[in-house]
């Protein structure tokens, strides 16, 4: 397995899942702590040149960014004003609030540096699985990591912040990356949760870098907005009324529910199952069952579903399977 | 500041954490915890709350041998009579 730099490893997690082809919040959200990883990956390598509190480029960086296109991309937008950038917290402040257009660059920059690794590639979005995409023929692509990768980079920051002794500070930068792109609870169970919060407390006390990074918020206008209306959300579901009301709508939409309807009404769950997991698996998506049962749960591309037997009511009823996404732990 | 190690100087090492047989052995990190409060991989922690730390070649190798008499339908108390026979 090869070492990833500290973007590709977020990249890797933040793009999985999302549209390649459409800017929709979520991966607009992800970019803007892509490009921020970029300057917290030159800060950990010392690319940077302190005077007092002001950092500056160094000349060597400047020099090899090249080789690295998608450094390049975030290098060579700031550099005209590097002198006046200032400390780390305004270089992630800068960086992350990037135009749109930069933005792209720096996603078809990354995104082809990883599928050239062979570990990103783009498949047809679970979306068009759905019966009303599928009917209608609409096609959309999304992101797809190696699950390999994916597991490892997720597994790997699950053991270094779960366990006892001192964080890397890949694993410091990465938390506040998945925090502030909201990923974070795609990987931590609630009571898991609780511990990270205490690690990362402990982490902003103790780690210069924590309390740079942990004090700084990448959030703009729109979005912000949404992030409150997921928090007040949040809130909500942790009451068991709301716990049930998550079931329908998941904490945060980068995954989405979907409705795959079946060739008949199966007499059981085997057979049910094994019609959807052929739509699924011709449009190219992998598919493992994790669970077996009348509610199975399946895995679909690094995302784990709830495997609901539903019908949509038309003028005659439409029987099939609701996917609704799931917390994995 | 700690980095994080890159997989050459892991395959050097000779003591690894549990994050990095998660990396060296493609496991999950649940399923490395369960088995080491199984007491089925032995570590070596110097003081509370410091870094648990695994005999990397030892650990990897009993790993392996794990996954291979799970594929074979073992189950986890019949792993651990074998680990302990062996």
């Amino acid at each position: 397995m090869m070492d990833l730099t500290l973007t590709q490893s977020f990249s890797l997690i933040a793009l999985n899942g999302q549209r390649s082809l459409e800017m929709t919040v979520p991966k607009k959200v992800a970019l803007r702590c892509m490009a921020a990883a970029v300057i917290v990956e030159l800060y950990m390598e010392n690319g940077f040149t302190h005077s007092q509190t002001q950092l500056t480029l160094s000349q060597e960086v400047l020099d090899q960014s090249r080789s690295l296109p998608y450094r390049d991309v975030i290098v060579k937008s700031l550099a005209r004003k590097n002198e006046s950038i200032g400390d780390l917290r305004n270089w992630l402040r800068r960086a992350s609030s990037l135009p749109a257009s930069t933005l792209k660059k720096l996603e078809s920059a990354v995104a082809q540096s990883l599928r050239n690794e062979g570990i990103l590639e783009e498949i047809p979005h679970i979306l068009g699985s759905d019966l009303y995409f599928h009917t209608a023929g609409v096609s959309i692509k999304e992101y797809r990591t190696h699950p390999k990768y994916y597991t490892s980079i997720t597994e790997f920051l699950r053991a270094d912040i779960l366990e006892d002794g001192e964080a890397a500070d890949e694993t410091v930068a990465m938390l506040w990356l998945l925090r502030e792109s909201g990923c974070l609870l795609d990987f931590f169970s609630r009571n898991e949760m609780e511990q990270v919060s205490a690690k990362m407390i402990a982490l902003y006390k103790g780690n210069a870098l924590a309390q740079v990074l942990y004090a700084t918020q990448i959030r703009r206008g729109m979005e912000l907005g949404i992030k409150q209306y997921f928090r007040m959300k949040k809130k909500a579901i942790k009451t068991p009324v709301g716990s049930g009301l998550n079931f329908v709508f998941p904490v945060l939409e980068r995954s989405q529910a979907i409705f795959i309807d079946t060739e008949k009404m199966f007499p059981n769950p085997t057979a049910r199952l094994h019609d959807v997991r052929t739509r699924l698996e011709s449009k190219g998506h992998i598919v493992n069952v994790l669970k077996d049962g009348d509610v199975p749960i399946i895995k679909v591309d690094n995302v784990i579903y709830d495997a609901v037997p539903h019908a949509v009511y038309g003028r005659v009823p439409i029987h099939g399977v609701r996917l609704i996404p799931k917390c994995p732990f | 500041m700690s980095r994080q190690r890159s997989m050459e100087a892991i395959l050097a090492s000779d003591y690894v954490s549990i994050g990095e047989l998660v990396r060296l052995t493609e496991s999950r990190y649940s399923t490395l915890k369960h088995y080491t409060e199984e007491g089925m991989l032995p570590y070596e922690q110097e003081e509370q709350n410091l870094t648990r730390r695994y005999k990397r070649e030892e650990t990897v190798a009993r790993i392996q041998q794990i996954k291979e008499w799970k594929a074979q339908g073992l189950s986890i108390p019949q792993i651990k009579e074998e680990l302990r026979a062996n």
